[in-house]
């Protein structure tokens, strides 16, 4: 996701929203995790959560916008959005693409495929370009690609 | 026991060894089938979001751990990519 986000920041808005974890070391942990050093347990507190959040981000130098779910996981399930799903918002609220469930059907080259067709392919010389060059907003049914 | 209720229970044994079998494939060992019963399964949801619905608004916490924004508020000017997920 950092690649599309380096790519398309200039003419897309990006926010992550980090939710309840995956593969805590008190629920299923995965031994890619322990190997790679990635072991906290599931957060009882919002206190808890952000500093998971804020490892993450500092360990992995994550440059997109943050935002962290509250302790209700109201992002969670108004998104259905465990343990890792992706969405696009148009400019008018709207749902322009939904993503499939995590980890499975978590793909990021369907997002860099909306924003190829919304905004033309990614060159060298059109990374940087202003988001004025922009286009129209698609009809939200011709945007997605589910 | 019929011959005819034999063969319901071995057909609907196989079925539950085959899908056992799928389920540990995908976990990655019999063992993590239970974690991903136990801790996953009730979880993940495919979700009612279609295309075109309205994007739910939601409140959430700032990375500094004491402002909060809404998620509508970083709609509008451009298309917002929104990225679910965690650490583990």
């Amino acid at each position: 996701m950092v690649k599309i986000y380096n790519d398309y920041k200039d003419r897309a808005d990006f926010l992550t929203v980090y939710v309840r974890e995956a593969h805590p070391t008190d629920e299923w942990q995965m031994k890619s995790n322990v190997k790679e050093d990635v072991c906290y347990a599931q957060p009882k507190t919002l206190e808890q959560r952000v500093a998971i959040a804020k490892d993450f981000v500092e360990r992995q130098k994550y440059p997109l916008p943050f935002g962290i779910d509250d302790m209700n996981n109201a992002a969670d399930l108004a998104y259905s959005a465990w343990p890792e799903r992706l969405y696009v918002i148009d400019e008018h609220g709207q749902i322009a693409y939904a993503g499939g469930m995590g980890p499975f059907n978590y793909d990021p080259q369907e997002v860099r495929a909306w924003l190829t067709k919304r905004f033309g392919p990614v060159t060298q010389s059109s990374s940087t370009a202003s988001p004025t060059g922009a286009a129209p907003a698609p009809k939200a049914a011709d945007g997605g690609t589910r | 026991m019929s011959r005819f209720s034999k063969w319901t229970l071995g057909s609907i044994l196989a079925l539950l060894v085959i899908a056992f079998a799928g389920l540990s494939f995908m976990a990655g060992s019999p063992k993590d089938v239970y974690w991903m019963v136990r801790y996953a399964f009730p979880h993940m949801h495919r979700g009612k979001l279609r295309l075109g619905d309205d994007a739910p608004d939601v409140k959430l916490l700032a990375l500094d751990g004491s402002n909060h924004f809404h998620l509508r508020e970083r709609t509008g000017a451009k298309p917002l990519v929104v990225v679910f997920g965690s650490y583990t």
